[in-house]
C-alpha cells in the first residue's frame, strides 16, 4: 500500500493558544491543522495513514531524500504509524522516472543515523522558539501603545536578511554622487572610425579631462601596444538550486520562488531531477549516456547530442556537493502533458546547461590595443569566440558577446577625429533584487537552499520591503533599528550562521541537536529580557512606521471620479461590512464600491485597463483572484 | 525632540538617518570643489538636490540646508 503525505502533516507549536503569551519554550509536534490554518486537511491525511498502518508488517519511507522529506517521513512513522521511525526502510531516489523508482525499491536501505530528520526537527523547533517569542515580544511592544494587534515578525533568518536590505537602503538614501568626466577619442584609419576610451575610466577633475582633449585634438595617434591573447573558457558547472534560480532570473526574470515552483512541477513530471539540491556535481551513476539518448529524442537537441555521444561523455564538475542528491539535470523523459511557457523555458535551460557541461572549453581571441597621443593613452578592446565548444550547446543563454576590431599592428597611425569629454555622476548602489539577495544569503551562509526563497517572500508579505526593486519600507527600517539598539544578535549574521553550521553537522550524523536547542532557548531568553525591559522604547521605535504601513495597506489608489482623493477600504460602523470609499467623501465625492466580505484584500500597483479604477488582490478560502473594484467596469460586461 | 525632516526621534538636530546624510553631504562638498575647480556652497546644494542619483535623505538635507 502506498500513501502520500503531501507536505508536512505535523507542525511545531506551543500548548498556549494565546498569541500574546511569551516566552514559550515548551514546544511539541501537533497535527498541522492545529498549527496552521492553511493545513486544514492534515488531520484527514494522518487518519488515512493511521488506518493503513494497522497490521502493516513493513514500512518504507519514500519521501524526498532531504531535510524536509526526512522530517515529514520521520514524523508520520513516529506519530501515525506507532513509532516505526527506527525500523522503517528507506527508498532513495533523485528522479521520479520509473527506472529510478524501481531501482530505489529494489535497493531499500535501513534508516542510518536519521541525521537529516533530527536536524530537520531541530531546525523547526529552533525556528519556532526563535520566531514566535521574538515576534510576540515585538507585536506586544506595538500593542502596548494602544493599537490593534498586528504581527511584527522577526525570524531567525529573516532578521539578518532584512538587516542586509536595510544596510543597503541606508547607503542608497544617504548617497551623494561625485562628478567625474569620461573622455572618449574618435580615431580614424583607412576610412574606419573607432572609439577608444581614455586609459583612466573616470577623470575626477574637469580641468584634467579638458586638458586631455586639448592635448590630443588635431594630432595623430600611434598604436603603441597590441596585445593578443587566447582565453580558454570552461563550461559552466551543473546547476544547483541557487545557480538555477540566479540564471532563471538573469535570463527570464523569474523570481527565486517562481523558479522553485516551476522546477518542482518539472520534477513531479519526472522531467528533471530533484531540484532542492546544493550539488554542482553529476556522478556517473545517473547514467550520462542514457539521459543524453533520451534528450536526443527531441529534434531540437538531437544533432547536439549526436556530437556529444561520439566520444565518452564526461561532464565538468563544480566544487559544491550534496550527499543526498546530484546536481539538477534532465531525466531525458518526454513530457506526458503539454508544458506551459515557463515550464518549457526552464526545462530547456536545464537541458542546455546539462549538455553544455559535457562540451569542450570554448576559445576566445582577445585583443587589447593602446593608442598613444599627446602624452596620453587610449584603450581599445575586442574579443571574439574562435571556437564555440560548450557555448554551442548553451545557445541563447551564453552571455559572451563578440566585439570585432580591424587588424591593428604596433606603429599603425590613426587620425584623431574628435575627443569628447562627458560629465557623469557616480551611480548610487543598486538595490538587491530577489536574485542578488538570494546570492547574498548563500554567501553569508544563512538559510537553506530550501527556505531562502520563502524567507524573501515572507519579508515582502510582512511589509518590510515593497515592490520588485525591494525598497525597504519605514516598517523594515524601524524594526531593524529597534533590534540594533535593543537586541542586536537578532539581526546578527554570526549567530544565525553558527546555528546553521551546527545543524549541518547534525545532518551529517553528529549528535547535539538537544544541546543546540537548549543553547537557542538561552540565547532567545536573554534577547527577550532585553526587549521586555525596553518594551515601551521598542514600541515607540516601530509605532509610527507600523501605522504608516497599516494605513498604506488600506489605500487602493487614486480616485478615478474626483481625481484628487484616494480610494480606501472602509469598514462600516453600522453594518460592520467593508467597502471601498473615497477620502474626499466629506467634500462631496461619492465614489464607492462593494467588496467581497471574505478573504484578505491587498492593493495592487495596477489600475484597471478598462476603467482606471484600482485592481485588488483577494486571497483566502479558494484560489486567490484579482478584482477591479468598479461594479460598473466595462471589462465585466458579457460580450 | 523630533527630526524636522521626517518626524523620527532626533539625536541632536536630526534623526540618525538624516544626520548621517548630512555628514555625507558635507563630506562631498570639498570633492565637488576639487572636481569643478570652484563651486559655491549654495550652487552645490542645488546640484545635489536636483541630481537623480542623490539619495532621498541626502536630497532632503540639501533642501533643508538651502533654506538655512
Amino acid at each position: 500500500m502506498v500513501c502520500s503525505a503531501q507536505g508536512h502533516v505535523y507542525g511545531i507549536s506551543d500548548p498556549t493558544e494565546e498569541r500574546s503569551v511569551y516566552p514559550v519554550f515548551d514546544v511539541e509536534w501537533y497535527s498541522a491543522d492545529l498549527v496552521d490554518e492553511d493545513s486544514a486537511s492534515a488531520a484527514r491525511r494522518i487518519s488515512a495513514v493511521r488506518k493503513m498502518a494497522v497490521g502493516a508488517s513493513k514500512f518504507v519511507n519514500a519521501c524526498d531524500f532531504d531535510v524536509e522529506g526526512e522530517t515529514i517521513g520521520f514524523n508520520l512513522l513516529r506519530y501515525a504509524c506507532g513509532g516505526k521511525e527506527g525500523t522503517a526502510l528507506r527508498a532513495k531516489f533523485s528522479t521520479l522516472t520509473e527506472e529510478d523508482l524501481v531501482r530505489a525499491f529494489d535497493g531499500l536501505t535501513p534508516q542510518a543515523s536519521l541525521g537529516l530528520a533530527r536536524a530537520g526537527r531541530a531546525r523547526h523547533a529552533i525556528d519556532f522558539v526563535w520566531g514566535v517569542n521574538l515576534s510576540r515580544a515585538l507585536s506586544q511592544s506595538a500593542l502596548g501603545l494602544g493599537h490593534r494587534y498586528r504581527t511584527v515578525s522577526v525570524g531567525r533568518v529573516q532578521g539578518p536578511t532584512v538587516g542586509f536590505l536595510v544596510q543597503r537602503e541606508r547607503e542608497i538614501r544617504e548617497f551623494v554622487p561625485l562628478p567625474y568626466w569620461k573622455v572618449v577619442g574618435v580615431f580614424e584609419r583607412e576610412g574606419r572610425k573607432l572609439n577608444a576610451e581614455y586609459s583612466k575610466a573616470k577623470v575626477e577633475e574637469r580641468s584634467l579631462a579638458e586638458k586631455v582633449r586639448d592635448d590630443c585634438v588635431g594630432k595623430e595617434a600611434e598604436a603603441t601596444a597590441v596585445r593578443k591573447s587566447i582565453a580558454q573558457v570552461g563550461p559552466p558547472v551543473p546547476f544547483n538550486i541557487g545557480d538555477l534560480q540566479k540564471e532563471a532570473y538573469r535570463i527570464f526574470g523569474y523570481n527565486p520562488s517562481r523558479t522553485m515552483q516551476i522546477a518542482e512541477r518539472l520534477y513531479l513530471g519526472a522531467l528533471i531531477s530533484y531540484p532542492r539540491t546544493g550539488s554542482q556535481r553529476l556522478p556517473p551513476s545517473i547514467n550520462y549516456r542514457g539521459i543524453l539518448q533520451g534528450i536526443a529524442k527531441a529534434p531540437e537537441y538531437s544533432l547536439m547530442v549526436g556530437e556529444l555521444l561520439k566520444g565518452e561523455p564526461k561532464p565538468v564538475q563544480g566544487a559544491k556537493s550534496d550527499p543526498a542528491h546530484p546536481a539538477i539535470h534532465p531525466t531525458g523523459e518526454r513530457p506526458k502533458r503539454p508544458l506551459d511557457t515557463s515550464e518549457s523555458a526552464l526545462l530547456d535551460l536545464v537541458t542546455r546547461r546539462f549538455l553544455a557541461a559535457f562540451g569542450p572549453s570554448a576559445r576566445r581571441e582577445l585583443v587589447d590595443v593602446t593608442l598613444g597621443v599627446g602624452g596620453h593613452e587610449f584603450k581599445l578592446g575586442g574579443g571574439r569566440t574562435a571556437f564555440q565548444g560548450w557555448m554551442k550547446y548553451y545557445g541563447r543563454y551564453v552571455s559572451y558577446r563578440d566585439v570585432e576590431l580591424p587588424a591593428i599592428s604596433e606603429g599603425d597611425r590613426f587620425k584623431v577625429v574628435d575627443v569628447t569629454v562627458d560629465q557623469k555622476f557616480e551611480q548610487r548602489p543598486a538595490r538587491y533584487n530577489q536574485s542578488t539577495l538570494l546570492e547574498k544569503m548563500e554567501k553569508e551562509g544563512i538559510g537553506t537552499k530550501a527556505t531562502r526563497a520563502d524567507i524573501i517572500a515572507t519579508l515582502m508579505g510582512r511589509g518590510y520591503v515593497a515592490g520588485e526593486s525591494m525598497e525597504v519600507t519605514d516598517l523594515g527600517l524601524s524594526v531593524v533599528e529597534a533590534m540594533a539598539k535593543y537586541a542586536p544578535s537578532i539581526i546578527s549574521t554570526e549567530l544565525t550562521r553558527e546555528i546553521e553550521e551546527k545543524l549541518e553537522a547534525v545532518e551529517g550524523g553528529a549528535e547535539g541537536e538537544a544541546a543546540l536547542l537548549r543553547e537557542t532557548v538561552r540565547s532567545v531568553a536573554s534577547q527577550l529580557a532585553e526587549l521586555s525591559s525596553n518594551e515601551e522604547a521598542v514600541g515607540k521605535e516601530i509605532d509610527s512606521a507600523l501605522m504608516t504601513t497599516v494605513a498604506k495597506s488600506f489605500v487602493l489608489g487614486r480616485c478615478p471620479v474626483c481625481k484628487t482623493g484616494e480610494l480606501r477600504v472602509i469598514r462600516s460602523k453600522k453594518t460592520k461590512k467593508r467597502f471601498v470609499g473615497c477620502t474626499n467623501y466629506s467634500t462631496g465625492c461619492r465614489a464607492s464600491a462593494p467588496l467581497p466580505q471574505r478573504g484578505t484584500v491587498k492593493p495592487t500597483p495596477k489600475a484597471c485597463e478598462h476603467c482606471s479604477w484600482p485592481v485588488v488582490y483577494i486571497k483566502g478560502g479558494g484560489r486567490p483572484w484579482r478584482l477591479c473594484v468598479n461594479p460598473s467596469c466595462p471589462g465585466k460586461r458579457k460580450p | 525632540m523630533k527630526c524636522p525632516l521626517c518626524g523620527r526621534e532626533a539625536e541632536g538636530a536630526f534623526c540618525p538617518y538624516h544626520l548621517a546624510a548630512k555628514g555625507r553631504v558635507e563630506a562631498a562638498y570639498p570633492l565637488w570643489v576639487k572636481a569643478y575647480g570652484r563651486i559655491e556652497w549654495e550652487e552645490y546644494l542645488d546640484n545635489v538636490k536636483r541630481n537623480v542619483q542623490t539619495g532621498q535623505w541626502a536630497k532632503e538635507i540639501a533642501e533643508f540646508l538651502q533654506g538655512v
